[in-house]
């Protein structure tokens, strides 16, 4: 009886120990559900320029592409730069946040606050209604025009 | 014509940034941006937030930050180059703690870097210029006057969707 206990203590201890050095130890973020526009975080944090719906979707992919975190913006303005989509921690030029820009989603996710910028891990894009921000009648593309 | 003029405004300052070695930050037209040297770690952000960690911060393709000396994370999210991420810059120093002058955005619904110089001694006299993901591009991709309109990636991106992001979207008439 003596023994088995021991051996119980043993093996509860390892295990604590495994999950304490495994660098994949999970995240400890508020589950959360946002929806709003995918878009490219330095264009609109730095307000340089218009950076919202068609007209900014071209520019939104260059900076995709070119390593850029992507957010979303939800409708009060609020910003969350994604971190990871899907099950995939990829986060630069990711190519499904290549495609997904500009387009209204909702996220299930994990939402970790650091220093005043909202990170969100994706666990999944729950709907996609594709973009319906059409701001190119109003202001060409942006930048550089037609 | 305003969109571009103001595109030429904030390019040009750039470029001269990426054309001289030595330089002060300066700014890019923003809202509330302010020059800003800091001294801080370079991490990985998802690993520093999360412990999700990869070898080298992810060797190009995690998102970086400066971990100040008060704890502080500082996202860095842009270096001097067209439409270009940090990565290239910052990646060889994961780890390892480097001084920058940059410019922050301190917009109240995120805060965000973006880097324009690094030294790695403290006592160094000039900050290297930030460039390193058009050199990287140029490397594999060919000299270009523009990488963002000839990369293959956003190029089979536009074909798919056009300008706007979908084929049925058109440009108006100018």
């Amino acid at each position: 009886m003596k023994r088995q206990l021991k051996l119980m203590v043993t093996a509860a201890a390892a295990t604590m120990l495994s999950f304490a050095a495994t660098p994949e130890a999970k995240a400890q973020g508020a589950r959360v559900q946002i929806t709003g526009e995918v878009i490219d975080t330095f264009c609109n944090v730095s307000e340089i320029m218009f950076a919202s719906g068609t007209a900014h979707y071209q520019c939104a992919v260059w900076c995709a592409v070119g390593g850029i975190p992507v957010s979303i913006k939800d409708k009060n303005g609020d910003i969350y730069m994604i971190l990871r989509i899907d099950e995939d921690d990829s986060n630069v030029a990711n190519p499904k946040l290549v495609t997904i820009q500009a387009h209204e989603v909702t996220v299930d996710g994990e939402l970790i606050k650091r220093d005043g910028v909202n990170y969100l891990l994706v666990n999944k894009v729950a709907t996609d209604k594709g973009i319906v921000s059409l701001t190119h009648d109003e202001h060409g593309i942006v930048p550089f025009g037609n | 014509m305003t969109s571009i003029l103001k595109t030429l405004l904030v390019a040009t300052p750039l470029l001269t940034i990426a054309a001289f070695p030595v330089f002060a930050a300066e700014g890019v037209g923003g809202k509330n941006e302010k020059e800003l040297m800091v001294e801080g770690t370079v991490v990985d952000i998802l690993c520093e937030i999360a412990k999700k960690c990869t070898p080298n911060c992810g060797e190009g393709k995690r998102q970086l930050g400066l971990k100040l000396d008060d704890g502080k994370l500082l996202a860095v999210v842009k270096n001097t180059d067209l439409f270009a991420g940090s990565q290239a810059d910052l990646a060889p120093h994961c780890g390892k703690k480097i001084w920058t002058d940059g410019i922050l955005f301190e917009n109240p619904k995120m805060p965000v870097y973006m880097v324009q110089g690094i030294k790695t001694t403290k006592d160094a006299k000039e900050f290297t210029p930030v460039d390193g993901f058009v050199k990287a591009w140029t490397a594999k991709n060919g000299t270009h006057e523009e990488w963002f309109r000839n990369d293959p990636t956003i190029k089979a991106q536009i074909a798919k969707t056009g300008p706007l992001g979908d084929l049925k979207f058109k440009p108006k008439a100018q």
